[in-house]
């Protein structure tokens, strides 16, 4: 498989991540601080605060164990997918796909990495990077970003076959073809 | 006439020796630019999560003003309303050009971003906090600067006082000298310089400060020579980037391009007339006309100089009045203070030691651009401050340390480091160095073992919670125990882990051999021995606690190690890279056991040794963790995750003695005392291929039903779930009742 060819898979998951931007499910839960707007700002550290602190009872650290509470399953906390794309996270990797064209990786591999503090349980920015990768020609990352990618696509079909695929593809640029045959199983048993 | 020949020669010699001091050390690099550490940039786009308080922190942090949001460098706020006029940098990958910003905060979030001039963007990154600097040993810090770069008025203000024939004369003024001398003589003392500001630049570059009459005609000679060599704009520069303007702790203020961030927070050439007056004014006692302690005289000499600039035609009297009614303009604060993040810096300089001199780092200028988070650092710090005052009192509550290092889940950023109960504190930096046995902090990889053999062990494995004697060949004999003394017989292994039962992990863990153990924590990124005994399965394997934060960050993210990283880039100071720490993952286990393990560890969370963090957590918060505590509470620690973080706490004292703590009463209150102060996503990990969930009765090993008694919703390793089925026999009411509750929760 030829560095042209992986690249033309990373093109297809390119359409298929930009493609599927709007969509999506809901994502993790964002809790703000102490879990109301008005949560207290800790005091100004740097002033140097001289005054004796006063503890309140009701701030006071429980050191004794909660009460036993009857045994009662917790609802474990997970979701089918990872999280869709937002719209900033998105004009980083457009940015970085602009890069890519023009054959700088690394400058798009940059843009990716800002793309990936902000959306970081997104599959796409992941198959992102390693489309970027794979065009600096270091499979090695590429391969692992990929996984990392599959790893959040949950029941999302449309995104696992194109990790499979992209898989299949930088792991035979590899030489390893018994993992690319593995890995189109996987996309074609989708 | 023999004597005044030979003192001719020596003379001759004296200047030709001097002509080489003076031209090696201009002919050099003429300055030891200390590297400047820069925190991360604050990232604003809609839907960020920040606080209004921790944003307004984020802006004073990167010199910003409150002020009317129009002058760049200065913002407007209105409740959770902000104006926002950014200054605009370079950054490696490119600038970040001027902008105007609006901007909302509502419930911790960014709401309605917008740009309202400049470029526009979706996404905008604020200029980084200057954190710290790497300096050379002589302390000198400063920020270079070109003359074309510097506002026209400076240089010619600064002739004005100090030097009118600067481009006329051959770097002394005799004339000078002479009015000088007189003055001297009248008043019996030194008063009056009449130095030209080459001389200045000589006596600052080359001598040393001593008024003697030797070093007067060495620094007459030097001069001479230094404008025989060299162009006078060429002198003009380097004494705006020498002098000498003020004094921060021990390091020195050197130069007007750092002396304008160190007074007024501002970029040299954004500088007003009254600022530049100020600046000018100081060269002559940057001590005595201190504007921040000694406003007044600093006023005067400030009004003095503008009277100068008038005089000389460079500002018109309507000007020179406007400047003079004019307040000083100083920021209350410099706008950093060194050595704020002592325990971070530390474990950058150790992460920029394997690439970088030192000698380098000291003198190149370099810019560092690091991972820290000062929002996330300062709630870290102020989760130890806070607590750990709390959690004992006497001779151990004095004794008592703690640590806390904060990561960025699936980046490996290393956002906060607190080194100890004074974060402040310079010295023993505990999160790096101090090497502690981490109790049941292993558990969750021995757990991890068994359950990558899911035709040996899933969730809901009945272990034995029973006590039992292990003989060694010398005949040295070892016996377990619970942490409560008790033993409960059997326990699903999911229970075990929550609980933090230690019988049933020492027998899963020689069911499986230590050193399939030890081979999973090599993966996940332990490098020290680990020793071999069965005792290491109850932790007394040592490490720090950013070691601990790395190997948990495989835990937390599915399988994939993930370096841990403080840098992002270094470059040279012209902004050309040097290096790019890239992010890297590395897939270290099968995430399918990882996302079992993960449910073990929220359910320590929920019903486990961890539960005691939503005294302070919103419950909304689903999080994963794991308490470890070691003999006599020698070491309380706690480690866990959220959606965004991972944070890994430690408590106990530095004689390494017994405390009254566990690593739910002691690093847990620290933990949760941070995770609940920062606004995040929940844990909330993606199923992996190849998982699927069923309610369960583990006491029956066998499938069950939702309104069931018992019931447990367990994520399985396709294959490994139970086959056979119990069904409850529960009545109808207690059905309905179960349908309902799934229906409203």
């Amino acid at each position: 498989m030829s560095r042209q060819g992986v690249f033309q898979v990373g093109m297809l998951v390119a359409l298929l991540s930009l493609a599927g931007c709007a969509t999506g499910p809901g994502g993790s839960i964002y809790v703000p601080a102490g879990g109301s707007e008005r949560a207290p700002e800790p005091p100004q550290t740097t002033e140097g605060n001289d005054e004796a602190q006063v503890w309140r009872k009701s701030e006071q650290t429980e050191n004794r164990e909660p009460e036993q509470q009857p045994q009662r399953s917790s609802k474990p906390s997970y979701q089918d997918a990872g999280d869709a794309l937002s719209p900033a996270a998105l004009s980083l990797v457009r940015e970085a796909d602009t890069l890519l064209k023009s054959g700088d990786a690394q400058g798009a591999i940059v843009r990716l990495e800002r793309a990936q503090r902000i959306a970081p349980r997104s599959a796409e920015v992941y198959f992102k990077l390693s489309e970027a990768y794979v065009a600096g020609n270091k499979l090695g990352p590429a391969e692992q970003f990929t996984l990392k990618g599959l790893s959040l696509a949950g029941s999302d079909t449309r995104l696992q076959r194109a990790g499979w695929l992209l898989l299949a593809d930088i792991r035979r640029a590899r030489g390893n073809l018994a993992g690319a045959s593995q890995a189109e199983e996987r996309a074609a048993a989708l | 006439m023999r004597v005044s020949a030979i003192g001719l020669v020596l003379l001759a010699c004296w200047m030709v020796y001097l002509d080489a001091v003076v031209t090696s050390r201009f002919e050099g690099r003429r300055f030891e630019v200390p590297s400047r550490v820069y925190a991360r940039p604050l990232e604003l786009y809609d839907g960020a999560g920040v606080s209004s308080g921790s944003l307004e922190r984020e802006l004073a942090l990167a010199g910003y003003r409150k002020g009317d949001g129009v002058k760049p460098g200065s913002y407007r706020r209105n409740g959770g309303h902000f104006i926002i006029s950014t200054r605009g940098f370079r950054f490696p990958d490119g600038s970040e050009p001027r902008r105007t910003l609006s901007l909302n905060i509502y419930g911790d979030r960014i709401q309605g971003f917008s740009v309202s001039s400049g470029e526009s963007a979706a996404i905008v990154r604020l200029e980084p906090a200057r954190i710290g600097g790497i300096y050379p040993a002589h302390k000198e810090d400063r920020i270079l600067v070109r003359l074309e770069e510097v506002p026209q008025l400076l240089p010619k203000a600064l002739m004005a006082v100090e030097d009118r024939n600067f481009y006329s004369h051959f770097g002394i003024a005799p004339a000078s000298i002479g009015r000088a001398m007189l003055a001297n003589m009248r008043a019996g003392q030194i008063v009056q310089g009449g130095s030209t500001l080459t001389q200045q630049l000589v006596k600052n570059f080359f001598l040393t400060r001593d008024q003697t009459l030797l070093r007067k005609g060495n620094e007459a000679l030097m001069s001479i020579l230094l404008e025989w060599h060299y162009e006078k704009d060429d002198i003009l520069e380097t004494y705006l980037n020498e002098v000498y303007l003020g004094q921060a702790g021990t390091r020195s203020i050197n130069g007007f391009g750092l002396a304008s961030q160190f007074y007024f927070g501002e970029s040299l050439k954004d500088l007003d007339v009254h600022q530049i007056a100020l600046l000018v004014g100081m060269v002559k006692g940057p001590s005595y006309y201190n504007p921040r302690r000694h406003p007044e005289r600093a006023t005067q000499r400030r009004n003095l100089v503008i009277s100068e600039m008038e005089d000389a035609g460079l500002i018109d009297s309507a000007k020179a009045a406007r400047a003079r009614g004019l307040s000083l303009g100083v920021s209350a604060k410099p706008s950093y203070s060194e050595n704020r993040y002592p325990a971070y810096i530390d474990l950058v300089r150790r992460h920029l030691a394997r690439d970088y001199k030192e000698a380098d780092l000291r003198s190149e200028g370099l810019r560092i651009f690091t991972t820290l988070n000062p929002a996330i650092q300062y709630a870290a710090e102020y989760a130890v401050t806070d607590t750990l005052p709390r959690l004992a009192s006497g001779e151990v509550g004095k004794a008592l340390e703690a640590t806390l290092v904060v990561t960025a889940k699936d980046s490996g950023e290393v956002l906060a480091l607190v080194g100890g109960k004074d974060p402040q504190f310079a010295g023993f930096n505990r999160a790096l160095d101090a090497n502690r046995p981490i109790g049941s902090l292993i558990k969750p990889f021995t757990y991890l073992t068994a359950l990558e053999q899911p035709d040996r062990y899933t969730l809901m494995t009945p272990l034995l919670d029973k006590s039992f004697t292990l003989e060694f060949d010398d005949g040295r004999r070892w016996q377990p125990k619970n942490y409560d003394g008790e033993e409960r017989g059997e326990v699903p292994l999911h229970r075990a882990l929550s609980k933090s039962y230690n019988l049933p992990a020492v027998r899963v863990g020689l069911d499986l051999g230590v050193p399939a153990v030890i081979k999973t924590m090599r993966a996940f990124g332990v490098v020290t021995p680990i020793s071999e005994y069965p005792s290491m399965l109850l932790g007394s394997v040592a490490m720090s606690p950013v070691t601990v934060a790395q190997i948990y960050q495989g835990l937390a993210t599915s399988g994939f190690n993930t370096p841990l990283r403080t840098i992002r880039e270094v470059t040279d100071s012209a902004g050309g890279a040097l290096s790019r720490y890239n992010l890297e993952v590395d897939q270290v286990a099968d995430p399918a056991a990882v996302h079992l393990l993960q449910y073990a560890m929220q359910e320590t969370m929920q019903e486990g040794t961890g539960r005691s963090a939503y005294y302070s957590v919103p419950k909304e918060l689903t999080l994963a963790g794991k308490t470890g505590t070691t003999d006599d509470g020698r070491d309380s620690w706690f480690a866990g995750f959220s959606g965004d973080l991972l944070a890994v706490a430690w408590v106990g004292r530095d004689d390494n003695g017994p405390t009254a703590l566990t690593g739910a009463t002691g690093a847990l209150p620290v933990w949760s005392r941070f995770m609940a102060q920062v606004p995040q996503h929940g844990f909330s990990p993606v199923v992996p291929d190849g998982v699927s969930y069923h309610w369960v009765n583990p006491e029956k090993q066998a499938l069950t039903d939702e309104y069931c008694d018992n019931a447990r919703l367990l994520p399985f390793i396709s294959g490994s779930e139970p086959t056979q089925r119990v069904s409850c026999s529960g009545t109808l009411e207690r059905k309905i009742r179960g349908w309902f509750e799934g229906l409203f929760q």
